[in-house]
């Protein structure tokens, strides 16, 4: 058997959009499809059979249990190219990512797409359970007058529809309160979250303006960048807004410095080395290696956001690396002080050695080298595509590094995800 | 001598606590009441009833399985305790009584599809400051092997019955009315959820289904089960539990419907404490302990 190498030849997204907004129209069979066909378009794709395209929707209708095959399907792709649905909240997109560059290096596929779509716009309605029984027993039923028994049970209360979750099932808090929680236990200034905010804001404009995204992203529906982006937001403005989350002196999290509703699609393109040499594909980054982990949030009086701390020393650990060891962070801004936090406790003693069962803290990180070029805060985090949005600016920053100290620059990336899961990945330039 | 009244069916609830609560009032005006606890075992044997016994489930937040929780075993001899309370040698009236502290151990997995053979007697009384503790003693077997046992501890207010032991038994329930806990899980228990734990346990008491019944008994609105809650809490934890088990349960604080209360637990090698807590305020509505 040979040895396969993954690497990201490139992405493609549509921009994200202020939910209810330019794609309240579109579902997200439409987003994913728009953000193949813009890949597809890139790379010559059209009519191609890709090895798998692996994808997924965090909120999610049950009419699309193959969301991804329904896109590869309305998609330029050659209709013989297979999907397969994946889900992990927010680290979809990069589990998606992960799962690609593993079938990659077992040499199962030359190539695959992973990504994903979210739309709090068109987002499902749920029946309530009362009225969904009823009708079920209605339609098993047999007879007219067992059919109108089952029907009779409906209660006028079982007419109230069932909006999606928006806390965790087990705890009954938001992901806010759930952070609020983490911010106030961690001591995450105000001024703190507030000046990474700006930072992901005015990086992200810089990126924008100096044309990088030009060969990431593809308009839709009239919108032909990320709308979450403020460039000319200010400290004064950040610190004018009120809290939404905590209370008391923990009452930090804003609609600035925390992520809104938004709606959007993106996509990641690997493939194997070899295969990019045949196709004269380019090749940004190879995919290292990768972590996920999961946190005792429920009762165990760990922080629901901060399971990528446990992933990467793990993953550091495997890899031979230390935490210093990166040219590029890229950490999911789901809030500022979920980053924030994340890096105090990566540097913090006592939680490395006793929640970690670490030697000792793995240390502070250089500011500079994170999330260069924006991340959720600017760009709006609709769920499953950020993950996809990363990986492929990441591969390019890398590829634009190119060598650092006579070696390939390397990258990490973090994403923290519902459930208290978190993903992380090692990507190195080509 | 123990008298033995074997029943064929569960008694139904409803019947039982109008009968009482009339004899209540009967004895109220006459003065005249029974002067010590009778010496009755009530048994039943049932097969269980796998559409109560998942819908039990789901309510509660256990995960709808072939094996039940401890609480649901209670909720099938709770019946019995309510046959002996409602008695007309009982005597104390079931109106007014408080259910202060619960005591259950699980000695083997019970599956829903097993016949069980409840049983309900009574403790020997117990001192309290302000009156008398009543234990409801519990007993499940399969065939002839014991798997469940319970105590349900209720409170009669000013009342004494002769031959009354000291509070603190070996056997009993020693829990704190508050535990230092952290608690930050949410639950919303909705205003219905009296009526939906009724329907699934048979625990009618108006106090717990209506607005109203919570203003007879002195309380702005409906209070939940409390054995709602204790189920609730052994759900949170159930997964994490060994195969067998043993709960301690003490009620604090009444829970109104609606509302939102704080849920937190803590495992000190094999031993775990919970706490439900008020939704803003400090005070705990139950302390739980769970230990081998």
């Amino acid at each position: 058997m040979t040895d396969h190498t993954a690497v990201v030849v490139g992405g493609n997204r549509i921009p994200f959009a202020r939910s209810h907004g330019a794609y309240s129209r579109a579902s997200n069979v439409d987003m994913l499809t728009a953000a193949l066909d813009g890949l597809a378009a890139r790379f010559g794709l059209a009519g191609h059979r890709v090895g798998e395209v692996v994808g997924g929707a965090v909120l999610k209708h049950s009419r699309d249990f193959n969301l991804t095959r329904e896109a590869v399907l309305g998609s330029s792709l050659d209709p013989h190219t297979p999907a397969c649905d994946l889900q992990q909240a927010c680290a979809t997109g990069l589990e998606a990512a992960i799962y690609v560059s593993n079938k990659i290096r077992l040499g199962q596929v030359a190539d695959g797409i992973a990504g994903g779509a979210d739309s709090v716009s068109d987002t499902p309605m749920a029946v309530s359970d009362g009225l969904r029984h009823a009708l079920l027993a209605a339609s098993a039923a047999k007879t007219l007058p067992a059919r109108l028994a089952a029907l009779a049970a409906i209660r006028p209360g079982d007419l109230v529809p069932d909006p999606p979750g928006i806390t965790e099932p087990r705890t009954g808090l938001s992901m806010g309160e759930h952070q609020a929680l983490t911010t106030t236990r961690w001591g995450v200034t105000r001024a703190d979250q507030d000046e990474l905010a700006l930072a992901s804001h005015q990086n992200l404009a810089r990126a924008w303006s100096e044309g990088f995204f030009d060969d990431l992203v593809t308009p839709y529906l009239g919108v032909t960048k990320d709308q979450g982006v403020r460039a000319d937001t200010t400290l004064e403005k950040l610190a004018a807004l009120r809290p939404v989350f905590g209370r008391g002196e923990g009452a930090t999290m804003t609609a600035g410095n925390s992520t809104g509703f938004f709606d959007g699609a993106a996509v990641t393109y690997l493939a194997d080395a070899d295969y990019t040499a045949e196709r004269h594909l380019p090749a940004l980054a190879r995919v290292v290696d990768a972590e996920v982990a999961a946190v005792d949030y429920t009762i165990g009086g760990e922080d629901l956001l901060l399971a990528p701390t446990y992933a990467i020393p793990r993953l550091l650990e495997r890899n031979g690396l230390t935490w210093q060891d990166f040219d590029l962070y890229e950490i999911h801004e789901a809030f500022a002080a979920t980053v924030l936090a994340t890096l105090d406790a990566l540097a913090d003693e006592t939680y490395c050695r006793e929640r970690l069962g670490l030697g000792g803290a793995l240390g502070e990180i250089d500011r500079t080298k994170l999330n260069v070029n924006g991340s959720s805060l600017a760009a709006g985090h609709p769920f499953a595509a950020t993950g996809g949005r990363i990986v492929a600016t990441l591969a390019k920053l890398l590829h634009q590094r190119g060598t650092v100290d006579g070696r390939p620059a390397r990258g990490i990336v973090s994403i923290c995800a519902a459930g208290g899961q978190g993903a992380v990945a090692i990507l190195e330039a080509c | 001598m123990t008298e033995h009244v074997v029943l064929h069916e569960a008694p139904k609830l409803a019947p039982m606590l109008v009968s009482s609560m009339a004899r209540g009032l009967v004895r109220r005006v006459s003065g005249r009441r029974p002067a010590s606890l009778p010496d009755r075992v009530v048994q039943l044997t049932c097969s269980q009833d796998p559409d109560r016994g998942a819908a039990y489930q789901r309510l509660c937040g256990f995960a709808v399985s072939e094996l039940v929780p401890a609480t649901w075993i209670h909720v099938q001899a709770f019946p019995l305790q309510m046959e002996l309370m409602s008695a007309p040698d009982s005597p104390f009236a079931l109106a007014g009584i408080v259910h202060v502290t619960n005591s259950m151990r699980l000695l083997r997995p019970v599956s829903i599809g097993e016949r069980l053979r409840l049983s309900s007697s009574y403790g020997p009384p117990r001192e309290h400051r302000r009156g008398v503790l009543i234990d409801l003693v519990g007993e499940a077997h399969v065939d002839e092997e014991l798997v469940w046992r319970g105590v349900s501890a209720y409170l009669v207010r000013g009342e004494k019955l002769p031959g009354m032991l000291p509070e603190s038994q070996p056997d009993g329930v020693h829990l704190p009315s508050d535990v230092e806990l952290e608690a930050d899980t949410v639950w919303r228990l909705p205003a219905n959820l009296g009526r939906q734990y009724a329907r699934v346990s048979g625990d009618m008491n108006p106090i717990h289904t209506s607005a109203l019944g919570g203003r007879a008994f002195g309380f702005p609105r409906a209070i939940i089960q409390g054995m709602w809650t204790h189920a609730r809490v052994l759900a949170a934890l159930e997964p994490r539990l060994p195969d067998a088990y043993r709960m301690d349960v003490r009620f604090t604080k009444p829970i109104l419907l609606p509302s939102s209360v704080r849920f937190g637990a803590r495992q000190e090698g094999d031993h775990w404490t919970g706490v439900v807590r008020e939704g803003t305020g400090p005070k705990s509505h139950l302390v739980a302990q769970i230990t081998p």
